[in-house]
């Protein structure tokens, strides 16, 4: 990445050909460097969602208050696949990940239920294939969290997904578009337990699929277990009896060479493992979307309390 | 003594607020059916708003104006309009309809047999020197100013109204066109024995077309009688208008 | 091709999602259509309202579909998720090219035709029916054209909202970084917008008077 500006300026300067070129040259050349990969920058990406941004929010200011590097952000990118297609490409140093996610979505591997053995090998395929290493995880398992209305679970009796599979053919699901394309998504999870609905599910922006859900547009989604709205719209998880799902521990994802250039951004990352249990991400995740609480203002007040 | 078509009885027309302008100012006058009254005046003496009083395109503001017989008032205005003849001098043929079409318009809309409205329309298209056979199908957009005007006064003759009001018909067409159209009107208004009020700021034509003239000036009429009349008339006004004519 | 490969293999979903699309455009238009031309009718009759009016139209053209979308969907007659939402939404797209069209057309009519007619004694409906709609017909219809090309453009924003359409393909090629599935979306889109731009193009020509 290591461009030799002086030479570049010059070079400019005899392509335009005055006195005046060398300004010219470098308004170019910064204009350049804005849009080209960062030398002096770390970047942290998110997924599409409150959570992920929640977290990268949280290790940018980590990695401010700790090192002093400049940190830029860019949330809410896309979903999986396309924080993956930016970290490989390095247009992003790091971004918060989930292991079951990276197991059966990106590598491909049909789910092990053991969290231990997907962390190790999640780390050690990330770590030869693409140079991108998995620091220690958060402390917290975001799985699906297929739900339901809790008028409909009293009524129906419906406590786990074996339960659903009974009453789909009768009922209408909503889900967001990555879950309806992930191979440990829709797919697998109705082959799993044999779930025919009434029609295809409606596809709609993830986001949505709670508000579709209480209006009764829908009557089951796929949301995370540690969303806020879970609690607040009075929503019903139904258990995973046949444990398809494989744990999902949030870790953040960094690029090896960024940590080689700055092992300090390492350590103080690490300083944030095992302290977000469920329950404080779920805590969390209520102050942003309940309270619609300034994410910036929930990074800075929890890293000055639990990472002091 | 037959009852006048059209009657202005001290008619006034005021426009705007702050304050009033009088565009026509008492004026008063009758025509009876056969006669042909033309309005003379400079622009802006209120000849064209005049004619206007008369099928309620333009209220007036004091006086009364009758056509035959009825306050213009007492009718819808659409009802007063169909049963007066109405030629301008931009013509104002519709350019998606045929001429024929055109000419049939009023009949349409008084739900004539179709079989009454051909009729009629040929009959008419032949009294204006438009053979049917060639005319009847072009559209407007096909047809020279004067052949346009011609169509424009069949048109007004449709349901043959007991009166025809003239805005300048001939005023934007060139000499020759406009003598010839003059001629044949003359001609053709001798035959019909309506009531018409023809407006015009040309001498010759309105000497040469109206069985009396009434020459308006700033709104009011200041001469009425007949060509003998005008010319022999001492008004300065009347004496400026025969001496441009000159 | 990758891509015809995936309509081969995908017919009856396709036809399904065009089939959906061509719905929320075509109900969406006939709604801006039934709402508008009136509209710009009363536009002629009541010159005052229409700086308001057209105005309030400018400013609903502006604002951002998705946004739009997001705005409407916690209303509760008319928003919701789904297809009426969607329709709701390209309804306000559509109105202002058909108010202004029908506006500038009726308007744009040689005064001394308008004259012409009123003196021969048309009633407001019978001017409006045989002199005002015919003549403004082109225009109209050119604005109409507009709302229904950006009407099928943006309708496949509808897909976030899930209102269904060819938007579905893209957003499921977007979250899945799958080119070939961007493209089975945003091909036919472009392809409905040509062809209604056509169509309809077609008939302005018929109609246009000037």
């Amino acid at each position: 990445m290591a461009i030799d500006g002086r030479a570049l300026t010059d070079f400019l300067a005899v392509a335009v050909g005055r006195s005046g070129g060398r300004r010219v040259a470098l308004a170019l050349l910064a204009v350049l460097c804005a849009s080209c990969s960062h030398a002096d920058r770390i970047v942290v990406g998110a997924k599409n969602f409150t959570e992920s941004d929640l977290l990268a929010e949280i290790a940018a200011q980590q990695i401010e208050r700790r090192t002093g590097l400049p940190v830029e952000r860019k949330l809410h990118l896309g979903g999986t696949f396309v924080c993956h297609s930016a970290i490989t490409a390095g247009q992003i140093d790091l971004y918060v990940e989930y292991t079951g996610t990276a197991y059966t979505a990106v590598l491909k591997h049909t789910a092990g239920a053991d969290a231990d053995s997907v962390r190790e090998a999640v780390a050690h395929e990330y770590r030869q294939r693409w140079a991108l290493v998995w620091l220690d995880p958060f402390g917290f398992n975001n799985t699906f969290a297929i739900a339901v209305r809790q008028a409909d679970a009293q009524r129906l009796g419906l406590r786990t997904i074996s339960d659903l599979a009974r009453v789909a053919p009768r009922w209408h699901a909503g889900f967001g578009y990555e879950f309806l394309n992930r191979a440990d998504g829709f797919p697998g999870l109705a082959a799993a337990y044999g779930l025919h609905f009434a029609a295809p599910p409606t596809a709609m922006d993830l986001g949505l699929t709670y508000r579709a859900l209480a209006d009764g547009k829908v009557d089951v989604i796929a949301g995370n277990s540690t969303d806020g709205q879970l609690a607040a719209l009075h929503l019903v998880v139904l258990a995973d009896d046949r444990h398809y799902f494989p744990p999902y521990e949030a870790a953040p994802v960094v690029r090896g060479e960024l940590l080689e250039q700055h092992p300090e951004v390492g350590r103080a990352l690490l300083e944030l493992r095992g302290k977000i249990d469920d329950d404080e991400m779920r805590r969390l995740n209520a102050q942003a979307d309940i309270d619609h609480k300034d994410l910036h203002a929930i990074a800075h007040d929890w890293l000055a309390q639990a990472v002091p | 003594m037959t009852a006048p078509v059209v009657e202005l009885r001290g008619v006034s027309c005021e426009v705007g607020t702050a304050p009033p302008r009088a565009i026509v100012r008492d004026v008063s006058f009758s025509v009876g059916p056969g006669e042909t009254l033309v309005l003379l005046g400079r622009s802006g003496s209120g000849k064209t708003t005049t004619l206007k009083l008369i099928n309620r395109l333009v209220d007036p503001s004091r006086g009364a104006v009758m056509v035959a017989g009825r306050p213009t008032g007492a009718l819808p205005p659409y009802r007063l309009r169909r049963g007066i003849g109405y030629v301008i001098q931009e013509v104002g043929l519709l350019p998606h309809l045929t001429v024929a079409e055109n000419v049939g318009l009023v009949p349409r809309l008084e739900r004539w047999a179709r079989e009454r409205i051909e009729a009629r329309v040929r009959e008419l298209l032949t009294l204006v020197g438009l053979a049917p056979e060639r005319f009847a199908e072009r559209r407007p957009h096909e047809l020279s100013g004067g052949q346009r005007q011609r169509v424009g006064v069949a048109r007004a003759l449709a349901v043959d109204p007991p009166l025809l009001l003239l805005d300048e018909p001939f005023g934007a067409l060139d000499p020759i066109t406009r003598a010839e159209l003059q001629r044949e009107f003359k001609g053709l208004s001798a035959r019909l024995g309506k009531a018409m009020v023809f407006v015009t700021h040309d001498v010759r034509e309105g000497l040469l077309l109206g069985t009396r003239i009434g020459l308006m000036q700033d709104g009011r009429l200041v001469f009425l009688g007949d060509a003998g009349e005008f010319r022999r008339s001492p008004h300065p006004e009347v004496r400026a208008f025969l001496e441009a004519a000159a | 091709m990758n891509l015809v490969r995936f309509y081969v293999d995908n017919a009856r979903e396709v036809l399904g999602l065009v089939g959906q699309h061509l719905l929320l455009v075509l109900v969406s238009t006939a709604v801006a259509v039934a709402i508008g031309v009136p509209l710009g009718i009363l536009l002629t009759r009541r010159p005052a309202w229409r700086g308001p009016v057209l105005g309030l139209a400018n400013v609903f053209q502006t604002i951002p579909s998705l946004a739009l979308f997001g705005f409407l969907i916690p209303l509760p007659l008319l928003g919701g998720i789904g297809a009426r939402t969607a329709i709701v939404a390209l309804v306000v797209y559509g109105l202002l090219p058909i108010v202004r069209n029908t506006y500038v057309g009726i308007s744009g009519i040689d005064p001394a035709v308008r004259e012409a007619a009123r003196g021969m004694g048309m009633t407001d409906g019978e001017l409006l029916r045989l002199v005002e709609l015919p003549l403004a017909a082109g225009v109209i219809l050119a604005g109409i054209r507009v709302a229904t090309v950006v009407g099928v453009g943006t309708a496949t924003i509808a897909a976030a909202i899930g209102a269904g359409g060819l938007g579905e393909y893209i957003f499921r090629g977007v979250a899945v970084v799958d080119n070939t599935l961007i493209l089975a979306g945003a091909v036919p889109a472009a392809l409905l917008a040509l062809s209604a731009d056509g169509l309809l193009g077609l008939l302005e020509r018929r109609f246009a008077w000037r």
